[in-house]
């Protein structure tokens, strides 16, 4: 290779791998900031944030995820779950609502919030005794 | 393409999880760590087994990488006859067989992007295939327990451990190439300063 074609080469290099990690640092440094943001669910948690709800899941997928019985949503779709089971919400969509986007996604959301349990109530508020016992004055 | 994939896994389990691993490794374009991560999800919502997943995932990497492997080994005389004269390409080699070992592994889980071509560069170079499947199982183990257990503590947030592993794997592409484009500027230097040195003893 000619001293020339060898300097472009370098020169090359160089430059692409600083255009690289320039884009690919940004990107990381955002994903990094919203990954520590995030933390792992304490197992055996049911989800109950519908905004984790993609249109490439499956009724069922959803039915496991967050605990709701398949027929629910299929009633909440109006659609039969025969022939339904494997297709995602994306497939259903274009099949039987082909003019309303995104409205299947939106109507499992609702139908997952509907039928979530409802929160545990809060404890009742009681006097807590003082930590020693305080003698009666005499 | 991803989501289509994803939702395929979900509905056929961990078999097609295998396949897609396999036909990532041969070079198409499946998203293979992003599946892994999900696939670690899936296993802790309880849709797929964990052991069965990560074996097929791990099979068919590895089969994938033997396949790419192979398509080197057998382009290998075309190489050689084209490149085989070349001071370079011969150089190049051999700076490939004392890192192989290296390479193979850190290319199996940390950049990523780089895998195809070293299999392939592998196959052509004339290392031992044994050795090859040495470094390649080992780095496919650590991608499936590291990616596939992030997205197992994750669970249903995988999409953020995700996103942070693909634009890391990124950025660590890009300080490959920088960090080349840098040792061959040392290198020639290196060699010109010294070419210089002889021309002025020789002179003197």
């Amino acid at each position: 290779m000619s001293p020339t074609r060898q300097r472009a080469l370098i020169v090359g290099l160089i430059i692409i791998g600083i255009l690289i990690v320039g884009f690919f640092g940004l990107r990381t440094f955002h994903a990094f900031r919203e990954f520590r943001g995030h933390r792992p669910p304490p197992p055996g948690e049911v989800e109950t944030d519908v905004e984790l709800i993609r249109d490439w899941m499956t009724i069922p997928f959803i039915s496991k995820m967050y605990h709701v019985p398949p027929p629910e949503l299929f009633h909440a779709l109006d659609i039969p779950p025969n022939g339904n089971q494997d297709k995602s919400l994306n497939d259903l969509n274009r099949e039987y609502y082909p003019k309303e986007n995104g409205i299947v996604l939106e109507k499992v959301k609702a139908a997952v919030l509907a039928n979530q349990p409802p929160p545990p109530p809060e404890p009742a508020k009681t006097d807590i005794p003082p930590a020693t016992a305080i003698p009666p004055k005499p | 393409m991803s989501d289509f994939l994803l939702t395929q896994i979900i509905n056929y389990g961990a078999p097609l999880f295998g396949l897609f691993l396999f036909l990532g490794a041969l070079g198409l374009p499946v998203g293979a760590s992003i599946l892994v991560v999900a696939a670690g999800a899936f296993s802790q919502q309880g849709i797929l087994s964990w052991p069965l997943t990560g074996g097929f995932g791990l099979v068919g990497a590895i089969l994938g990488d033997a396949f790419s492997f192979g398509i080197g080994y057998y382009a290998k005389n075309w190489v050689d006859q084209h490149l085989g004269g070349s001071p370079t390409w011969r150089s190049a080699k051999d700076s490939f067989d004392s890192r192989a070992g290296l390479a193979i592994y850190i290319t199996r889980f940390l950049i990523t992007a780089l895998a195809i071509p070293i299999n392939l560069i592998a196959g052509g170079s004339g290392i031992r295939f044994r050795r090859f499947m040495t470094y390649d199982s080992l780095g496919e183990l650590t991608w499936i327990i590291l990616y596939g257990g992030l997205g197992y503590l994750f669970g249903s947030q995988w999409e953020v451990v995700s996103d942070f592993i693909t634009n890391f794997g990124g950025l660590m592409l890009g300080l490959v190439v920088f960090g080349i484009g840098v040792w061959l500027g040392l290198r020639s230097l290196r060699i010109n300063t010294a070419a210089n040195q002889s021309t002025k003893i020789l002179r003197d």
